[in-house]
């Protein structure tokens, strides 16, 4: 042991780190494995979602209703400790908006970090350009609102009240402020998707939604909204580790009961 | 190279970003900070985007007569009244107009606007703590004993309804917890390796 510290000390690497570059390396080596399985045609069975089930029919729904779509992409913006939270949110939006631009649906999509502005616009216009109707995108369909999280709370309210939303989607980073656009979504009767990663936001998408995605549930949007391989296997492999988790708190437990 | 220039750059500060987190080198220090300067620098453009995507929408807004625009108007005033107070003062964001308009005006709205969320709250409880299934039943009787065992007046309804209050929240719900900031942390991990590898291109088609 004392041999190791010493060879990560010299090779400038602080233990805590160490630990956190072979638990990547891990991740790594089970990604690119599991990558290689779906593609050679291995499809894992993934366990029904029904927050993402609905929110494939929300567009159709939308367009039935001859009413809009309203996207929130959190409060958060990327670059920061939320950006996975982010990525997430983009990828429903990117299904929502391919399907938005099939059946000529008008989104609103909504924005709290400068940040995330341009690249909700350009996820939009790609999902226009692959269609090939690249002059029907229009980068006011993504609003900017405010970066403050009340702010942009309040201007979300706004658009659920004045907008004629009938579906609403809210997938990102969010703090407490999620309660107010989505109790005021509630009382509309708008159909209400939420997700969220942050345990102390976790209750006010469990209450105020019609279905909520809650924790990591988030992070699998490209694996069961596109059946992306590099999604389906990235889900693979975070079962691994998280096995390979509860084996080491397991036998940790064990270890430090019996022996130490 | 449209598709594989944006990728191997992003690609490229990405690795020296984290090659400079797990090892201590002068020369990666230096190279990791002048990135995240970068990211800062980009972000102040993406705030200017942001204020002309804002004057944008609700100039249309207010030329269209559409809905609320008189409110857009008002936007419109106090937006041009902080930018300006800040522009023209040495002060910057510390200039008097400036600090009154966020002192007098948007904490204010912000601190009662918050305080709505406590009524919020009991309406969105009373509609999903209806014992619906098994699972909302044992969620009510959690928030009951939760409710219940703050309050002064619990141990005077049971002696032992403060000590299960506090077991209910260091031992199920800080295990759940625990475990929703692992799956997180899971979720988190692979995001960022499936962006690092090139699976994920959220910059470029």
């Amino acid at each position: 042991m004392e041999v190791l510290l010493n060879l990560l000390e010299a090779s400038g690497i602080e233990p805590l780190a160490a630990l956190m570059l072979v638990v990547l390396l891990v991740f790594l080596s089970f990604l690119l494995f599991a990558d290689r399985r779906v593609r050679l045609g291995f499809r894992p069975t993934l366990r029904p979602l029904p927050g993402f089930a609905l929110l494939d029919g929300f567009v159709g729904q939308a367009v039935e209703a001859g009413r809009t779509l309203h996207v929130s992409m959190g409060t958060k913006g990327i670059g920061g400790a939320s950006t996975a939270d982010t990525m997430a949110g983009l990828m429903a939006l990117e299904r929502l908006a391919e399907q938005a631009v099939a059946t000529g649906l008008k989104l609103v999509v909504t924005v709290s970090d400068p940040s995330l502005l341009p690249v909700a616009q350009d996820t939009l216009r790609r999902a226009y350009e692959r269609r090939g109707y690249p002059q029907g995108y229009d980068p006011e369909h993504v609003r900017y609102i405010a970066p403050n999280a009340i702010a942009y709370a309040t201007g979300v309210m706004g658009v659920l009240e004045r907008e004629d939303v009938v579906a609403n989607a809210m997938i990102g980073g969010f703090g407490d402020e999620f309660l107010l656009m989505g109790e005021n979504g509630a009382r509309k009767g708008v159909q209400q998707i939420g997700g969220a990663s942050s345990p102390e936001t976790l209750p006010f998408v469990y209450v105020s939604m019609d279905e909520a995605l809650l924790g990591e549930e988030i992070y699998a949007g490209g694996a069961y909204l596109s059946s992306k391989p590099s999604h389906l296997g990235s889900l693979l492999a975070q079962d691994w580790l998280r096995s390979a988790i509860i084996l080491a708190i397991i036998l940790g437990v064990l270890i430090r009961t019996f022996i130490l | 190279m449209k598709r594989v220039l944006p990728a191997a750059i992003a690609m490229a500060a990405g690795f020296l970003v984290l090659v400079d987190f797990f090892f201590d080198n002068l020369y990666l220090n230096a190279l990791g900070v002048t990135l995240i300067n970068w990211v800062v620098i980009i972000a102040a453009f993406a705030l200017i985007l942001g204020f002309l995507n804002i004057l944008t929408f609700h100039l249309r807004k207010i030329f269209q007569r559409q809905e609320g625009w008189p409110y857009s108007i008002a936007l419109l005033v106090v937006a041009g009244t902080v930018l300006f107070g800040g522009l023209t003062s040495a002060q910057g964001y510390r200039a008097p107009l400036v600090r009154t308009v966020f002192d007098y005006v948007q904490t204010p709205l912000q601190a009662s606007l918050f305080s709505l969320l406590a009524f919020y709250i009991a309406s969105a409880g009373y509609r999903a703590f209806r014992a619906r299934n098994f699972e909302t039943f044992l969620l009510v009787v959690a928030c009951l004993v939760v409710l219940v065992g703050q309050a002064p007046l619990a141990r005077y309804l049971w002696e032992q309804l403060p000590a299960l209050k506090d077991w209910v929240l260091e031992v199920p719900s800080t295990a759940g917890a625990r475990g929703i900031v692992i799956g997180v942390a899971l979720g988190s991990l692979a995001t960022g390796v499936r962006v690092l590898v090139g699976f994920d291109r959220p910059y470029s088609e």
